[in-house]
C-alpha cells in the first residue's frame, strides 16, 4: 500500500514543472457569462478495492445562467456645445453592462438645477453609423417614448440629443440636459427578479446600477446683438455747420454686434428726412461707395431711403453706413 | 510486487487520459449537486443561507457538492475524487488556500500558492483562482457502508 502511493506521489508534479498553460475556453465578458450559459458539473473519482481498482462518475449537475440588468451612461461632449439659431448637439455613450442583448428606453430632461436657461429638446437621435458625428438624415431619430435597438452585452450605442434655445436666452448663459436610459426589461432595486423575462428564458434580475444610469451635458448659448447708433454732421455752403437750406447733412449709422454668435440677415435701412433730398451717390459701407440702384452690390438708395444689406456678421465688428442730404 | 505496481500505474495512466467511465457494479456511488449560497443578515448577524439555484447571475457564490457512499462489503482505499471546474465559473479565493488543485487540466496537482502558468510571452507567473481547471480529494479509506462529502465554493464568472 505505502509503496503505491509514493510511487503515485512523485508521478505528480508541481514545483519545478513546466506547466502548459490552461486558456479558458468559454464566453469571457466584463459583464460575466452570457444570461443563458448552462453551467454543468460531473465528478469522477478513482478507487482501489480489495485487489482490484476502479472509477465511478456522479450524475450531472446543471445551473442555468441568468440575465444580469446593468447600464452605464457616459458624457462624450467634453465642452459646452454651442446653440443659436441652430440647436446644440450633445452626445453621450449608452452601454449595456449586463450579460444580455438588452434595449434601453431613453428621456433627455432639460430642467436641471442651477441653468441659466431650461433648453427645449428638439429630438433624441441614434448614432447609426457610430462615426461619433451627428449626420441629419442617416442617424436614426428616435420618435417619444421610444428605447434605443437591442444592444449587446458589453457593446455600447452613442447617442445624440439636439437643444434650441429658448425665447429670453442670453448670450453665452449655459444650460445642462440630463440623459437617462434605463433597461426596458425592468428597472429598480438590485436584486429584483423579473421572472421569465431574461435572455435564455431564465429571469432578469438587476444588477447593482438599479439597470439605469445618467449624465450631464452642458451647452452655451451662443447670440449676436445688434445696436444702431446714428448721427449727424453738417456742412452749410459758407463752411459752417448751419442748418440752412443747401446744407449738407452727412448721416453716419454704425451698427454693432456683439456676443459670442452671428447675426443673420442684418439689413440697416433708413428713410430721408422729410424736407430733404438724397445726394445720389452718397451711400458708403465701410467707406466705400455703392451704387444708388438695386442691383449686384449690398446697397440701395434713392427719395424713399437707404437699405443696405450686411447679411451675416459674427459678434465683435462694427459696419458703418453713411449717406448725405441737403436741406430744402 | 512488480505486477502489482504495472497495475495501477497503468489503470492510473487511462484515468488520467479522459473523462471516466462508470465501472459495471461499482461499490462506490457518487452523488452530485448544486447549491446557491447567499449572506443574509438576521437580527443583525449575518448567515448563511443554501438555496436551489433557481436564479443565477455573475458574480454569485455556488457549493457544488459531491457526496459518495461505499455500499461494498469491502473498505475501499486511496478515494480520490476529482470534480473538474465548469469553464462559466472560477474556484473561490478560500476554497484556493485549502484544496489540492490543477492549473493544467488535471495533468499535475498541488496547493494554488505554488502552482505556475504560462504568462503568454514566454515566461511564468504565479497561477490565480481563474487559472484552476479541476479540484480534488484523496480520502484514505472509506469503510464497507462508510460515507462522507467533499464539495467546493465557486464564484459565477
Amino acid at each position: 500500500m505505502t509503496t503505491y502511493r509514493t510511487i503515485l506521489r512523485t508521478s505528480a508534479c508541481i514545483v519545478g514543472c513546466t506547466l502548459a498553460s490552461q486558456t479558458f475556453a468559454g464566453s469571457a465578458h466584463a459583464a460575466g457569462v452570457l444570461a443563458g450559459t448552462l453551467i454543468e458539473n460531473t465528478a469522477t473519482a478513482t478507487y482501489t478495492s480489495g485487489a482490484s481498482g476502479g472509477t465511478v462518475t456522479s450524475n450531472k449537475v446543471t445551473v442555468k445562467v441568468d440575465e444580469l440588468l446593468n447600464v452605464a451612461v457616459a458624457t462624450l461632449t467634453s465642452a459646452p456645445a454651442s446653440a443659436s439659431s441652430a440647436p446644440a448637439v450633445l452626445s453621450w455613450s449608452v452601454t449595456n453592462s449586463g450579460n444580455g442583448p438588452e434595449a434601453f428606453n431613453l428621456t433627455a430632461d432639460p430642467k436641471v438645477s442651477g441653468n441659466a436657461f431650461d433648453g427645449t429638446i428638439t429630438s433624441i437621435v441614434i448614432d447609426t453609423n457610430d462615426n461619433g458625428i451627428y449626420d441629419a438624415g442617416v442617424d436614426q431619430v428616435l420618435g417619444a417614448g421610444a428605447a434605443t435597438p437591442s444592444i449587446d452585452p458589453d457593446k455600447e450605442v452613442k447617442v445624440f440629443v439636439l437643444v434650441s434655445l429658448p425665447a429670453g436666452a442670453t448670450d453665452a448663459a449655459t444650460s445642462q440636459v440630463r440623459l437617462t436610459a434605463s433597461a426596458t426589461t425592468g428597472t429598480g432595486t438590485p436584486g429584483t427578479s423579473f421572472s421569465g423575462k431574461g435572455e435564455g428564458g431564465g429571469d432578469a434580475v438587476v444588477g447593482l446600477t438599479t439597470a439605469s444610469a445618467n449624465s450631464l451635458a452642458a451647452l452655451v448659448a451662443s447670440l449676436a446683438n445688434v445696436t444702431l447708433v446714428k448721427s449727424a454732421s453738417i456742412l452749410d455752403q459758407f463752411g459752417t455747420a448751419k442748418p440752412v437750406p443747401g446744407a449738407t447733412v452727412t448721416y453716419t449709422l454704425a451698427a454693432k454686434i456683439t456676443g459670442s454668435g452671428v447675426a443673420e440677415g442684418v439689413h440697416v435701412t433708413d428713410a430721408i428726412p422729410a424736407g430733404t433730398t438724397y445726394v445720389p451717390g452718397s451711400l458708403k459701407l465701410d467707406g466705400s461707395g455703392l451704387t444708388d440702384g438695386a442691383d449686384a452690390d449690398a446697397g440701395s438708395a434713392g427719395s424713399a431711403g437707404v437699405d443696405v444689406a450686411l447679411g451675416k456678421v459674427s459678434g465683435g465688428s462694427t459696419r458703418t453706413v453713411n449717406f448725405a442730404v441737403t436741406i430744402n | 510486487m512488480n505486477a502489482k505496481l504495472l497495475t495501477l500505474a497503468a489503470s492510473f495512466a487511462i484515468l488520467a487520459a479522459g473523462p471516466a467511465f462508470a465501472a459495471p457494479a461499482s461499490p462506490v456511488s457518487l452523488v452530485g449537486g448544486v447549491k446557491l449560497e447567499k449572506t443574509v443578515t438576521e437580527n443583525g448577524a449575518q448567515k448563511t443561507v443554501l438555496s436551489e439555484p433557481k436564479v443565477v447571475v455573475p458574480g454569485d457564490r455556488l457549493l457544488f457538492s459531491t457526496d459518495y457512499r461505499n455500499d461494498g462489503a469491502v473498505p475501499v482505499t486511496n478515494f480520490v475524487v476529482t470534480n473538474p471546474l465548469p469553464s462559466a465559473v472560477t474556484l473561490a479565493p478560500e476554497a484556493a488556500a485549502s484544496t489540492e488543485v490543477s492549473v493544467d487540466g488535471g495533468k499535475t496537482w498541488g496547493k494554488l500558492a505554488d502552482a505556475k502558468v504560462s504568462d503568454g510571452k514566454g515566461g511564468l507567473r504565479a497561477a490565480t483562482t481563474a487559472d484552476v481547471t479541476h479540484v480534488r480529494w484523496t480520502i484514505a479509506a472509506i469503510a464497507a457502508g462508510g460515507s462522507g462529502t467533499v464539495g467546493y465554493h465557486a464564484i459565477v464568472r
